[in-house]
């Protein structure tokens, strides 16, 4: 495996109970790379993501991140969980701790770093997200999208190898998605490498590399994210482009 | 010397008996309130089993007979306190099971995200339960531990019983030496009411240190 590939991911299956939720998935994330991830409710993308970073134990498959393979029994979870960034749909900031305290909790408490030395970072962090002005404040305090930043500066503080996101604008306000997908972009203009499940389509087009349409488990359809949106070559994946585009469409209205 | 002088004498040697209990008794039991919520919600089954098990049986005996058990029957087996820790240690016991349960709820009512969002961080089990669970369950939980610490300074006269010479067997004393019990039992219940007041403002004082806003107790 090249010092180029990321992440690599060969052959998951995931069941849960006598439901399969991931039928054989395989695919590789080049450093710098932004993937983008989508298909239908139900599809097994957060499936997908929470086997990557083992939150979920996969039933079958083997994964790479680094070089290293992670699904090897004996690796240290926690260690591995270090190197991944991950952003949630419902922020899930920790809501007793100030937005500069949430960004440097980790590099405290799991990189054993300093008082100071993490402080300094995570102001750092929070200026990349433009909410310096607002680290003092409690989760309760901040926007949907503020919280969100925060949530993607305490990914990116821990300088991780790759970064998750799970639909990571789909709770918020349609006012509020505009400020999250202009940091996320700035971070993927960065070569900031990443997987991001979303549908929004025009975050997709401008800075995704590779998409991959999820379908039943599977992955039916990749390609570069205009191919994959504009000319689907399956039925599943057209139906799918379809609806999104008459949702959206319908949303500016 | 007088009535009122040789009473209140005797009466603050026993006040300050009391607060000897208390200071001990207070904060070992909410750290045993701590302990067993997190043994029953993060323990094995082995452990959950035990410290629910301990819950079950302190909530379910009356403290007098806990404070009976301790005193006189764990000698038998070969265990002895002196009055003073066998009061000490039946109080931790009780008050710690009781509040386990207001910080257990408290725990389980915490949303899944936060700890999702622990462990992506690469937090271990224990630094999450310490860093991100237990600070908001504490918060949580903290307007039900003060109620039980108001109990546990009122219940701390049953150690009258085992023989400690706090607050209330004192004055029990005193009056049936003197037999003036209106003047001895009201001053009595005055102090009583007195320490509850102080702990009652205490407590909430603490809890609005440490509020933070969106995280309101429940
Ligand atoms: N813990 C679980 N136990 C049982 N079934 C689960 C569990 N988690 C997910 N599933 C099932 O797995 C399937 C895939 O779920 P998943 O959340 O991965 O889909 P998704 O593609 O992320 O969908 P969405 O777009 O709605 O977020 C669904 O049918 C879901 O009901
Ligand atoms: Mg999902």
């Amino acid at each position: 495996m090249s010092d180029d590939i990321v992440l690599k991911v060969e052959d998951l299956h995931k069941n849960y109970g006598n439901v399969t939720v991931l039928k054989g998935v395989s695919f590789e994330v080049r450093r710098g790379e932004t993937k983008i991830i989508c298909g239908p409710s139900g599809s097994g993308k957060s499936t997908l993501l929470r086997c990557l970073n083992l939150i979920t134990r996969p039933d079958k498959g083997r994964i790479w991140l680094e070089r290293e393979e992670i699904t090897n029994r004996n690796i240290n979870i926690n260690k591995v969980r270090q190197k991944i960034g991950f952003v949630f749909q419902e922020f899930n900031l920790f809501n007793h701790l100030t937005a500069l305290r949430n960004v440097s909790v980790g590099l405290e408490v799991v990189k054993k770093m300093n008082k100071d030395e993490a402080r300094k970072i995570a102001l750092e962090m929070l200026k990349k997200v433009g909410l310096e002005e607002h680290a003092h404040k409690y989760p309760a305090e901040l926007s949907g999208g503020q919280k969100q930043r925060v949530a993607i500066a305490r990914a990116l503080a821990m300088n991780p190898a790759i970064i998750f996101y799970d639909e990571p604008t789909s709770a918020l306000d349609p006012q509020l998605i505009g400020e999250v997908l202009e940091v996320m972009k700035a971070l993927a203009r960065e070569k900031v490498t990443s997987i991001v499940v979303t549908h929004e389509m025009g975050f997709a087009l401008s800075v995704g590399d590779e998409m991959l349409f999820m379908y039943d488990g599977k992955i039916i359809e990749r390609g570069i994210p205009q191919e994959v949106i504009q000319n689907p070559r399956c039925e599943e994946a057209r139906r799918f482009f379809q609806r999104i585009n008459e949702l959206y469409v319908g949303k500016r209205r | 010397m007088s009535f009122w002088e040789s009473f209140i004498s005797y009466l603050l040697q026993g006040w300050v008996a009391t607060l000897e209990i208390l200071a001990i008794s207070i904060p070992l039991s909410i750290l045993l309130g701590l302990s067993l919520a997190v043994a029953r919600v993060y323990g094995n089954w082995l452990i959950s089993l035990i410290a629910g098990g301990f819950v079950a049986l302190l909530r379910g005996l009356p403290l007098v007979v806990t404070l009976l058990i301790v005193f006189f029957a764990l000698p038998k087996l070969g265990i002895y306190f002196s009055p003073f820790w066998a009061a000490v240690i039946a109080f931790i016991m009780c008050s710690g099971a009781y509040q386990s349960e207001y910080v257990r709820g408290a725990i389980r009512s915490i949303d899944v995200g936060q700890s999702l969002a622990a462990q992506a961080l690469g937090m271990t089990k224990i630094q999450e339960v310490i860093y991100i669970i237990l600070p908001q369950a504490f918060r949580r939980a903290l307007p039900g531990i003060t109620n039980e610490i108001i109990y546990l300074i009122l219940y701390s006269s049953l150690a009258y019983l085992v023989g400690v010479q706090e607050l209330f067997s004192i004055a029990k004393h005193f009056n049936s030496l003197q037999f003036r019990p209106i003047e001895i039992f009201s001053t009595t219940a005055l102090i009583y009411a007195f320490m509850a007041t102080i702990a009652t403002l205490f407590f909430r004082k603490l809890e609005n240190k440490l509020k933070i806003p969106g995280l309101e107790t429940i």
